[in-house]
């Protein structure tokens, strides 16, 4: 039971992690049917932004981390404006390649800036409890973990108020519906655009740092992590907020059990599944709900006239 | 029709592999240039240009199902791992913890290829269901896959971080290991890859151009420019859509086969990710949905480290006062490229050729 607690949380931690990457991929996707295979980077880039302000400037750590976050943000509408807006009505398909032409453009510059060895962020996380974790009833809590858990909560909540409350939420709702329309009413689409990249920049940065936090330091295999948040988004469909959460705790959950369930699994079956099989799972899963449900859980079907 | 080289007064002649004398002379000479460039470059131009051969080769194959398919398709790398894998493991040496018969080219060039287009079969059923970007994330699920399964089957690959050693070079029974001795003259290692690549490069490249004017290439073209428009008029979508991946995958397999006897190793870490995002960025650099187009990436991609080191030396800069390596210089300006080709110029390096013909077709006059 306290192994399948212990799975439970981690799994949770690492879906509050996927789902921060997700919602950015699906308003980056709703706002102007872009496939960001840029997210990713920009989660490692802004874990390496906060640990060069932090550790290499001296900066505050808390300040680093706001200030990192925001100046991702800042970098994820650039690449909005410079690249990705000269793209507008290409085929999708192109659109996508571009983005992973920037991936390889951001991915460069910081894993030259990590080098060989692994960055920490500076983060008072492993000072807290005993390294950074509490015992609760023999499941170990750790506060890297607990933090991204209410990160995320709390961020989701913010996001939906915004978006059902305020002017900019209700402009991007529409943009998603309808550009025409909503250009016909007097939003500005384009800052509609660069507000969806900012967003999905700050989450990413989000994400980033919890990634990378306390003892998990960042590393040029960082980003593999983030990518994963691209199965969740899959799984709960590609154009829906409440998807890529769901999706994203689908894909974290299994991925906490198979990692602590691989072995009595295998000796079970007899068959060795392989080392790292719990960093496969995720995307077997999305093979699976593919092949049953196309357009994802919550995914609306795509209508296609001739 | 001598003198009016447009004017076409049937479909097979509007159809031909080579429209006209002009071109087929062009290509004779470029074939026979090719191969006397085996006897006069040096080792390092040709191992640059085996390696071009055989890349391009594998892009034509991402050609078949993204450029003329339209289908997105980032595993590419998976399936020219499924070929060289099965290339190392029929014509390679057993070892101490690998299996390997040692079979002949003749056999195990052929089934790689084969190897793969089933592999690529199997998988039809998910990837004709879906399209646009659902499929191209399936397909990055698949180079996960791949690269979980190459690492864990170590009595093939020989294990992450390990690595095997390919297919050996014997050719009708003789080992062409250590060179070929033709009368006074000896033929290198080298040489007779390049030979054997060059070879498998024309007659792919022919097969594409073949393909494109068949029934199929006409099928595909139109599945890409509406799949549901074709499936009207009565294209089997599911048939050709599976055949597209089936072929793709077959070229795929042919090169990666080749590929790494160059090297004579391999190892499961090489398939990953960015491999496979090379071969789009191939296609994409050259010109998706051209015959010509992934020959001009492939050459282009591999050559530019070459270019970058030449400009370096020209320019007399030292790599030490960088501050980047140059394995980090190609890769940014291969990023830049990919960015920059999307942007200003989709058609890729085809179409910057395409319109540096037309301008010397009518040269002086710019119309």
């Amino acid at each position: 039971m306290t192994i399948f607690l212990q799975a439970t949380v981690e799994g949770l931690s690492l879906a509050a992690i996927y789902s921060l990457v997700a919602i950015g991929f699906v308003l980056i996707y709703k706002s102007m049917d872009v496939l960001s295979f840029a997210q990713p980077a920009l989660a490692v880039v802004g874990a390496g932004i906060i640990s060069s302000l932090a550790v290499d400037r001296g900066i505050p750590f808390w300040l680093a981390l706001i200030l990192g976050i925001f100046l991702t943000g800042v970098l994820s509408l650039i690449i909005e404006r410079t690249f990705l807006r000269p793209m507008v009505g290409e085929p999708v398909f192109s659109v996508a390649i571009l983005t992973i032409g920037i991936d390889i453009l951001l991915r460069t510059v910081l894993d030259s800036w990590i080098g060989i060895n692994p960055r920490y962020l500076g983060d008072p996380f492993p000072t807290f409890g005993n390294f950074g974790a509490i015992n609760v009833g023999g499941v170990n809590l750790k506060f890297l973990e607990l933090t991204a858990l209410v990160t995320a909560i709390l961020i989701i909540l913010i996001l939906s108020v915004f978006f059902k409350r305020s002017k900019y939420g209700v402009a991007m709702r529409a943009t998603s519906f309808d550009q025409e329309a909503a250009l016909a009413q007097g939003i500005n689409v384009g800052r509609i655009f660069g507000l969806a990249w900012f967003i999905a920049g700050i989450l990413a940065a989000f994400a980033g740092f919890f990634i990378t936090g306390g003892f998990n330091t960042l590393g040029q295999f960082s980003f593999l992590i983030a990518l994963r948040a691209l199965p969740a988004v899959v799984i709960g469909g590609l154009d829906s907020i409440p998807g890529a959460v769901v999706g994203s705790i689908i894909i974290g959950l299994t991925q906490g059990y198979v990692a602590y369930y691989q072995i009595p699994f295998e000796n079970l079956i007899g068959f060795s599944l392989g080392s790292g099989f719990s960093l496969l799972a995720p995307y077997l899963i999305m093979f699976v709900i593919l092949i049953f449900r196309p357009d994802g859980l919550f995914g609306t079907e795509e209508v296609e006239r001739v | 029709m001598r003198g009016r080289p447009n004017l076409y007064t049937d479909y097979n002649k509007e159809s031909a592999i080579f429209s006209n004398n002009t071109q087929k002379s062009w290509f004779l000479i470029m074939v026979a240039f090719s191969f006397s460039l085996c006897f006069i470059a040096s080792e390092y131009w040709i191992y640059l240009l085996t390696s071009s051969f055989l890349m391009s080769i594998a892009a034509w194959g991402l050609n078949i199902v993204s450029g003329f398919a339209g289908q997105i398709n980032l595993a590419h790398g998976f399936f020219v791992g499924i070929g060289t894998y099965t290339s190392a493991v029929l014509g390679g040496i057993a070892g101490a913890n690998v299996v390997g018969f040692e079979l002949d080219m003749l056999l195990w060039l052929p089934l790689a290829g084969i190897s793969a287009a089933i592999v690529g079969l199997i998988i039809a059923p998910i990837t004709v269901r879906l399209k646009g970007l659902n499929l191209g994330l399936v397909t990055l699920a698949l180079v996960f896959i791949g690269s979980h399964l190459f690492s864990n089957f170590k009595s093939l690959t020989g294990g992450a971080g390990l690595g095997r050693k390919v297919a050996r070079l014997k050719l009708f029974g003789i080992d062409l290991e250590n060179g070929y001795q033709i009368g006074d003259y000896f033929l290198e290692k080298n040489q007779i890859l390049y030979l054997l690549s060059l070879t498998l490069c024309i007659l792919c490249g022919l097969g594409i151009k073949n393909l494109v004017r068949s029934r199929a290439g006409r099928a595909y073209s139109a599945i890409r420019d509406g799949d549901i428009a074709a499936e009207a008029i009565g294209i089997n979508i599911f048939r050709y859509k599976a055949s597209a991946f089936a072929l793709s995958s077959f070229f795929g397999g042919i090169s990666g086969a080749m590929f790494f006897t160059v090297s004579g190793g391999v190892e499961p870490g090489t398939f990953n990710l960015l491999y496979s995002i090379v071969f789009v960025a191939i296609v994409v650099i050259g010109g998706a949905g051209t015959v010509l187009g992934p020959l001009f990436g492939a050459f282009f991609y591999t050559m530019f480290p070459a270019i970058i080191q030449l400009l370096l030396h020209v320019f007399e800069i030292g790599e030490q006062s960088l501050p980047l390596n140059l394995g980090q210089i190609e890769r940014i300006l291969f990023g830049l490229f990919i960015i920059s080709f999307l942007i200003f110029e989709p058609r890729g390096l085809w179409g910057i050729w395409f319109r540096l013909r037309n301008y010397f077709k009518a040269w002086p006059f710019s119309y």
